[in-house]
């Protein structure tokens, strides 16, 4: 569903993005991991044709990003590291706003009202405008936006940096949902444990090099930290 | 499955959604709330006391133009040169749109004395009655919608995309697969809306009003206002397209707010006031002292340098000739008036001199602000403005010409009477107190009415410069889908 032919992204002297080989299939959960600048939302960015490779291919299902911007975007889900909301705006028209701009506008509010339920924001704050939301509770509207959006892909740029290990843990819970409903996940991450534990594999990147891919139930949480460190060196 | 996707049978109208969400968005902002009561507020106070102005004025002048018609039929019978010598007024109509647009009218005078030997100027000029306080003119719809509109629409439009750039929701929004052209087109139609809604009650107030006006004595007005509403429209739009590209052209939305704040001020304050100076510069028109003392000058000495007095002594003799006799007072007219009425047709052709080159220099000076107008679009849209509400120079010159005329024909009917009637007076001493007339004699001079030139003439005037203003609408377009095709999606 994704794909990366030996993508690279140059800014001026700086290598930002070497070479980057990369596969993930439906029910993928792919860990990036790397210290800051390893290149990891550059990989994301490329996907999402936020900027122009140097070299290589991105493909969403088939489709070169650069050849078909917004056909491939309709394959794909993005939620940053905080999603952003119109905060002038309630939950439910945000998530009205952004399916419709994914192409659906068949949802009922009812439809729209399950996703809602279905990633497990509280009923009583659906209709509160979103400048009033933790950032929880934006999160789960960025997974409910991918749900409306039947996203193939998802592409995930610290999405848990700075939740509470509970939300934390639910956000989890909910990407293992969208990969049990064949969604391929991309997730850049600094958190060992939940790449260990939610991942279906793992790659280690530094200074713009993909350094080594792991498969989560072939190796342990101490393998996982062990590799990790030893690229950093 | 991929395939079902790409292959909907009518994919969402992504401008229409752009468009209603920016729509609700921007209602539910406070800014929109204030700006938008403050200028419907203004705009209905403005267009209400600019009907109320214009009714009363219109009702004044038709009343007054009948009370002095009679007075002149009415003045008591005495000679009927002298009767030309006690005159009467002509009384300006105002401009079928004035209550929107003044224009010229409160420093140009309503009422206009026609009396023998003597073209005047209008006077009665209302500016003259105002307070200091209305130093800055007239409060109309038409000012404020040239100064306060482009405000508004930058004040809704500023953040539309540099205020999502900060806030992140511009990637959020990109990632969903909406074309950049179309988001530009949406962010438009949106907030465009929303500006509407402050300018509704001047549509209202605009249709209760002309519904009220009698449509058959301006049989044109109906294009009037359609003209008038392309041209605001347009200057609008050209505001709203530069707001939304400078918004997405800038980085922050502090930066796009500073440079366009900056362009309305230079636009609507300093572009007027330095394209009427430039244009005074270019076209140098006179005091009004140096235009009556070259007028009077040029009376006496004549244009073409043959003074007044050789130039009928010549003409007399010429008459005397033709009809051989051998005195003035031979001659089968009375005299005097045919002096009067020969010395009155001497000054016209100084007078049409004078009041031509004037005005032609008041048209000129005007036409190179319009021109200026590459620079500020406000500059066009004033001026076709009021020429289309009927108060603008090209309104008032034929205002002009018309009393002049009428006071030609006025002079020429009492003098022409005046020499058949009292031909048998030739040489009678105190001649002119044995001649009079009545009422009668008075009434085949026809009271003074006039056309005020028809939409054509004026679309004729401005017809150039509501073409800058459309330029102008292309252009700003053309930025706005260039800046479309470049913002960035993040700030650096």
């Amino acid at each position: 569903m994704l794909e990366a032919t030996g993508l690279s992204k140059k800014y001026g002297d700086l290598d930002a993005l070497k070479g980057l080989n990369l596969s993930i299939k439906s029910g993928d959960i792919y860990c990036l991991l790397g210290a800051n600048g390893a290149g990891k939302s550059t990989t994301i960015n490329l996907f999402l044709n936020f900027i122009d490779p140097s070299g290589g291919t991105a493909t969403v299902n088939g489709l070169d990003v650069t050849k078909h911007p917004l056909e491939t975007k309709k394959f794909l889900a993005y939620i940053p590291e905080t999603v952003m909301l119109y905060g002038n705006l309630t939950g439910f028209e945000n998530l009205a706003y952004f399916a419709k701009l994914g192409g659906h506008d068949e949802y009922t509010d009812a439809d729209l009202k399950n996703f809602l339920k279905q990633v497990g924001l509280q009923d009583d704050a659906f209709d509160k405008r979103v400048s009033a939301y933790s950032k929880g509770m934006r999160q789960k509207v960025g997974v409910a936006i991918a749900l409306a959006k039947q996203a193939k892909a998802l592409l995930l740029d610290e999405p848990t940096s700075g939740l509470d290990p509970k939300a934390s843990n639910e956000f989890s819970e909910l990407l293992k949902q969208l990969q049990k409903g064949g969604a391929a996940i991309l997730m850049a991450t600094h958190d060992l444990f939940r790449a260990k534990e939610t991942g279906t594999r793992i790659g280690i990147m530094r200074e713009g090099k993909l350094m080594r891919e792991l498969s989560t139930d072939e190796v342990s949480h101490a393998d996982v930290e062990r590799i990790y460190l030893e690229h950093m060196h | 499955m991929a395939e079902a996707s790409l292959t909907r049978p009518s994919p969402p109208s992504m401008i229409g959604i752009v468009a209603r969400k920016e729509f609700t968005e921007t209602l539910r902002d406070g800014r929109f709330k204030w700006t938008a009561a403050i200028m419907a507020l203004l705009l209905l106070t403005a267009l209400a006391s600019g009907w109320q102005r214009y009714a009363a004025y219109a009702e004044m002048q038709a009343a007054a133009q009948g009370t002095s018609n009679t007075q002149w039929l009415k003045q008591g019978d005495k000679n009927p040169h002298s009767a030309a010598h006690y005159g009467n007024y002509a009384f300006k109509q105002a401009g079928s749109l004035s209550f929107f647009d003044s224009g010229i009218e409160p420093y140009t005078g309503n009422l206009l004395f026609m009396e023998a030997h003597k073209q005047n100027l209008a006077i009665s000029r209302p500016a003259n009655d105002m307070s200091a306080v209305t130093r800055f003119g007239e409060i109309n719809g038409a000012t404020i919608l040239q100064i306060l509109m482009p405000l508004l629409i930058i004040f809704l439009g500023f953040a539309a995309f540099a205020g999502e750039r900060e806030r992140g929701t511009l990637r959020q929004l990109m990632s969903m697969g909406v074309s950049r052209q179309e988001l530009m087109w949406g962010k438009a139609l949106g907030i465009g809306g929303a500006a509407m809604l402050a300018i509704v009650p001047c549509l209202a107030v605009g249709t209760a009003v002309l519904a009220a006006l009698d449509v058959s004595a301006a049989p044109d007005l109906g294009a009037r206002v359609g003209v008038l509403a392309l041209a605001y429209g347009a200057y609008g739009l050209i505001f709203l397209f530069l707001t939304l590209g400078v918004s997405a052209l800038l980085g922050a939305p502090r930066n796009a707010l500073i440079v366009l704040v900056g362009f309305w001020a230079f636009s609507v304050f300093l572009a007027p006031k330095t394209a009427a100076e430039i244009s005074k510069l270019v076209h140098p028109s006179p005091s009004l002292g140096e235009f009556q003392a070259e007028m009077k000058a040029d009376q006496v000495r004549g244009l073409d340098g043959v003074p007044t007095a050789a130039k009928f002594g010549k003409y007399v003799r010429e008459l005397m000739a033709q009809y051989n006799v051998e005195s003035p007072m031979k001659l089968p007219m009375y005299f005097p008036a045919l002096r009067m009425q020969k010395l009155e047709e001497f000054d016209h052709v100084v007078f049409d001199h004078h009041y031509n080159s004037l005005r032609d220099t008041y048209m000129a000076q005007r036409r190179l602000q319009d021109a200026l107008g590459v620079f500020a679009p406000v500059l066009p849209l004033t001026s076709a403005s009021m020429g289309l509400a009927g108060s603008d120079l090209l309104h008032h010159d034929t205002y002009t010409q018309a009393a002049e005329s009428h006071r030609r024909l006025m002079v020429e009917r009492m003098n022409g009477y005046l020499s058949k009637a009292a031909v048998d007076l030739n040489g009678v001493s105190n001649s002119s107190n044995y001649m009079t007339a009545d009422e009668e004699v008075f009434a085949i001079v026809p009271p003074f009415a006039y056309a005020p030139p028809d939409v054509r003439a004026v679309l004729a005037e401005y017809g150039g410069g509501l073409g800058l203003l459309f330029a102008w609408l292309l252009a700003a377009l053309g930025f706005a889908l260039f800046a479309a095709s470049r913002f960035r999606l993040d700030v650096r």
